[in-house]
């Protein structure tokens, strides 16, 4: 059709030694739609993106490009052919200044010497069409995530892109600032340009997207008009017919003693919470807008922050100054980014789980580790080839389970997880929900801050809403209604008065 | 490529062989440039030529110990030169000044100790770049060298501390190693045997790979930190001691450079500059595989500038080897 700007035909990928990421992956983007592309991990996404971006050469297969045959030999000819590629984390520059930034490798110039007029006006002009409201004079450390994802996007039009590429542009900003983005990609859109969109959030896709192509085990599905597919049919595609999705099951009540009770709380960032607690064998959801104070109360509690105030567990005072001490005390930390903060990627599965569990023991017995890490992980349903093996070479949701298998090796009670399905398919997301609701049968307190309310609302006993670094409220999601509960994490105080 | 896409399998044996010989490739290099000395120099392969080989290693093979440490947690200590020849020194003004051998020896090790674990807790709890930290060290300890004796050097020390380093020891028949040759390959085994089976050789490890998630696992980094320097600081002693002793004079003009030789083993060795990952049984073949080509010069009578010349290119080539095999294994 002469609509289509991007065809993609059965392109394969095969890396060394023969693992096929992708094997007969088409797609089909037409000029002016949001294309949606939606997979598991693993399904071969990240491979597909970056052979459209030049980043990978395919083994097999071809790409038009407006009709012409494409052949990219690196990230650069794509961008001159016009397919523009936005990563997750954002290859900005942050000591530079915006209008650097959107002009980086391609200034407009002569002879090596930039020309600075034109290239503030150019930088303004394509600011404008985002309609962005900072100066291209901005340092790029200085903006907001939302701000810096906008700079991504104008900097895909300073190369004439008609295919953008945005992967989980999301997992980083929060609704507002979601919106915002959305607004300026359908105002593209209608400007004739082609955005490939991938993320995981379903909610999110049926917003912005016009159709989507669902790829499974590195090959494509099928493509769906958006409005016209259900949910179920979607996740269907994704997972196969093997799995549903998360739904609240009516759950039990707690009866366990108070684990952990946060009389009072104050701490970096303007923390102030007075009043929370956590009942042994209780899901605790937190939510909230991103930058509620979530994270920093949750590594307050661990020692990783300073704070004041009162906090007792199990009826005594606990105020750790370090992760040690709350370790001791049976509490145990999933955090934020489990590649940065989570693990040790290059180091073997059986030492990352049990590295948090050897305080205090003299002699390393690798054997002993071992057969220490092994039940766990199983018992965890990990998957695994080798307890030996990387565990860099583990897929998202797996690799989350060997961070939580740390904290079950040492016999941690007091569960922190910060939000632990970032980056996971849905498949791997029930699964971890599942763990979390195992963990708490067998008596663990467990406490999830998380910006999915969907999630927490299938998942968890009790959801707190912070805002600000407050608690704003606290809900029982058996008896109030999840619209409820978004609208106060929306709105804020707003609400509440 | 993006790491959620495969699950490896588990590796035949055939290729794990493979994986064994990639992994450990510099002994396979160590053995080929052995195998060529050989065959240049009929002196090579002879019980005297190799006693001297571990002699001559030793100096450089003790710090490129402490330094392997440092390295494994992701820094670096570029003042081991300076604190060696401080610690040289300090041990010769000691014995001259009358002390008994074993109280100046402990004395001086305490002293290195002392002034790694300073350079360590400096960097890690002031949270500065250990390479700016142990660069001042490089400069100040130099100094404080030169200082101890207005820049003199100290001669005429006791006979019962030269045999530290020089009391022959019988090994196989026909083969004597030096007490010195000794100490270092020693505190090769003792310090190879903490790294693989204590913990604290796995906290090394792991503050190494990521020190924010051995952070939050509760391991003390800062205080990990502060240990590695303090060893690095205690083989710097150790080796300024053998040195004095050998010489049986207190130089402190002594081990210019030495860091440098040091960094550039343990790198040769196929340890990470970025921290976690390596072994200090790849140091010690790195070293003597630098013994080893310096010895190779001397019996074919090139001098030392062609030593110096062909020693940087190996290196380069060493890393640039392994950087290939990391590649090929999907880690880059």
């Amino acid at each position: 059709m002469a609509d289509d700007v991007l065809v993609v035909e059965n392109v394969s990928k095969r890396f060394p030694v023969n693992i096929m990421a992708l094997e007969q992956a088409s797609l089909t983007v037409r000029r002016g739609e949001v294309h949606c592309l939606l997979g598991a991990n693993g399904a071969g996404k990240s491979t597909l993106l970056k052979m459209i971006a030049g980043a990978l050469r395919p083994s097999g297969g071809r790409m038009l490009l407006e009709g012409q045959p494409l052949d990219l030999r690196s990230p650069a000819e794509a961008a001159r052919a016009g397919i523009s590629m936005i990563y997750q984390e954002l290859d900005l520059v942050p000591q530079l200044t915006v209008e650097q930034n959107l002009f980086l490798g391609h200034a407009p110039g002569k002879a090596g010497i930039i020309d600075r007029r034109t290239r503030s006006e150019r930088a303004r002009e394509a600011l404008e069409r985002i309609g962005a409201r900072f100066s291209p004079k901005t340092r790029v450390e200085q903006l907001s995530v939302a701000n810096q994802q906008l700079t991504a996007i104008a900097r895909s039009l300073t190369m004439n892109a008609k295919v953008i590429i945005m992967d989980e542009p999301s997992a980083a900003l929060n609704e507002t600032e979601l919106e915002a983005v959305f607004t300026v990609i359908r105002d593209l859109v209608r400007q004739g340009v082609a955005i490939v969109y991938v993320s995981h959030r379903m909610a999110e896709l049926r917003q912005i997207g016009d159709r989507i192509t669902v790829l499974r085990g590195g090959r494509t599905i099928a493509t769906y008009d958006i409005a016209e597919t259900s949910d179920e049919a979607l996740v269907e595609a994704v997972i196969g017919r093997e799995r549903t999705l998360v739904e609240r099951k009516p759950r039990g009540p707690v009866t366990g003693e108070v684990a952990l009770r946060v009389e009072s709380m104050r701490g970096a960032g303007g923390l102030d919470v007075n009043g929370f607690s956590v009942r042994w064998g209780e899901v605790t959801g937190l939510t909230g807008l991103n930058g509620s104070g979530r994270t920093t109360f949750l590594r307050s509690l661990f020692g990783d922050l300073p704070f004041e105030g009162r906090v007792m567990v199990e009826g005594e005072v606990f105020h750790p100054t370090h992760p040690a001490q709350a370790i001791r005390r049976g509490l145990g930390l999933v955090p934020e980014s489990r590649k940065t903060q989570g693990l040790i990627l290059d180091a073997p599965v059986y030492k990352n789980a049990t590295l948090a569990s050897l305080a205090g023991k003299f002699a390393m017995n690798h054997n002993r580790e071992r057969e220490r890490a092994r039940p766990v992980l199983n018992r965890l349903s990990t998957k695994y080839a080798d307890l030996d093996q990387a565990v860099l070479q583990l897929s998202g949701g797996n690799q989350q389970k060997v961070v939580l298998a740390k904290w079950v090796v040492n016999g941690a009670k007091i569960l922190l997880l910060d939000e632990p399905s970032r980056g996971l398919d849905v498949g791997a997301k029930a699964d971890l929900y599942h763990l979390v609701e195992r963990l708490a049968a067998e008596g663990a307190a467990v406490i999830i801050a998380s910006s999915e309310l969907d999630e927490l609302y299938a998942a968890c006993d009790t959801i707190w809403v912070f805002h600000e670094g407050r608690i704003l409220s606290r809900y029982d999601p058996s008896v109030t209604g999840r619209e409820e509960i978004l609208k106060a994490t929306i709105l804020g105080d707003q609400h509440v008065h | 490529m993006s790491t959620d896409s495969t699950i490896a399998m588990r590796e035949p044996v055939h290729r794990r062989a493979v994986n064994f010989l990639v992994e450990y490739n510099f002994i396979a290099i160590f053995l080929a440039v052995v195998a060529i000395a050989a065959t240049l120099s009929d002196n090579f392969l002879t019980w005297v030529n190799i006693a001297n080989l571990f002699q001559q290693a030793t100096v450089v093979g003790v710090v490129a110990i402490g330094m392997t440490f440092v390295i494994l947690t992701g820094n670096i200590d570029l003042s081991v030169g300076s604190l060696t020849a401080l610690c040289g020194m300090l041990v010769a003004v000691l014995l001259a000044a009358g002390w008994d051998p074993v109280l100046a020896v402990a004395a001086t090790a305490l002293v290195g100790l002392a002034c790694g674990a300073a350079m360590g807790a400096t960097s890690a709890y002031g949270q500065v770049p250990s390479f700016i930290v142990t660069l001042a060290g490089l400069v100040s300890f130099r100094g404080l060298t030169y200082l101890l004796t207005d820049g003199v050097p100290v001669s005429g020390l006791p006979a019962s501390f030269a045999a530290i380093s020089s009391t022959i020891v019988p090994i196989l028949p026909g083969f004597n190693l030096t007490s010195m040759a000794l100490i270092f390959i020693a505190l090769m085994v003792i310090c190879g045997l903490v790294l693989r089976f204590t913990v604290f050789g796995e906290y090394v490890y792991a503050t190494g790979g990521n020190p924010e998630a051995a952070r939050l696992s509760g391991i003390p980094t800062r205080l990990m930190i502060t240990g590695v320097f303090a060893i690095s600081g205690l083989t710097s002693a150790i080796a300024g001691i053998l040195l004095t002793s050998r010489l049986r004079i207190g130089q402190p003009t002594a081990a210019q450079g030495l860091e440098l030789d040091a960094i550039a083993a343990v790198v040769l060795g196929g340890t990470s500059l970025f921290g976690g990952r390596g072994s200090l049984l790849g140091t010690f073949f790195a070293v003597m595989l630098l013994q080893v080509l310096r010895n190779v010069f001397n019996l074919l009578g090139l001098g030392s500038f062609y030593q110096m010349t062909v020693t940087g290119l190996i290196i380069v080539a060493a890393v640039l080897l392994n950087r290939f095999i990391e590649m090929r294994r999907g880690r880059a």
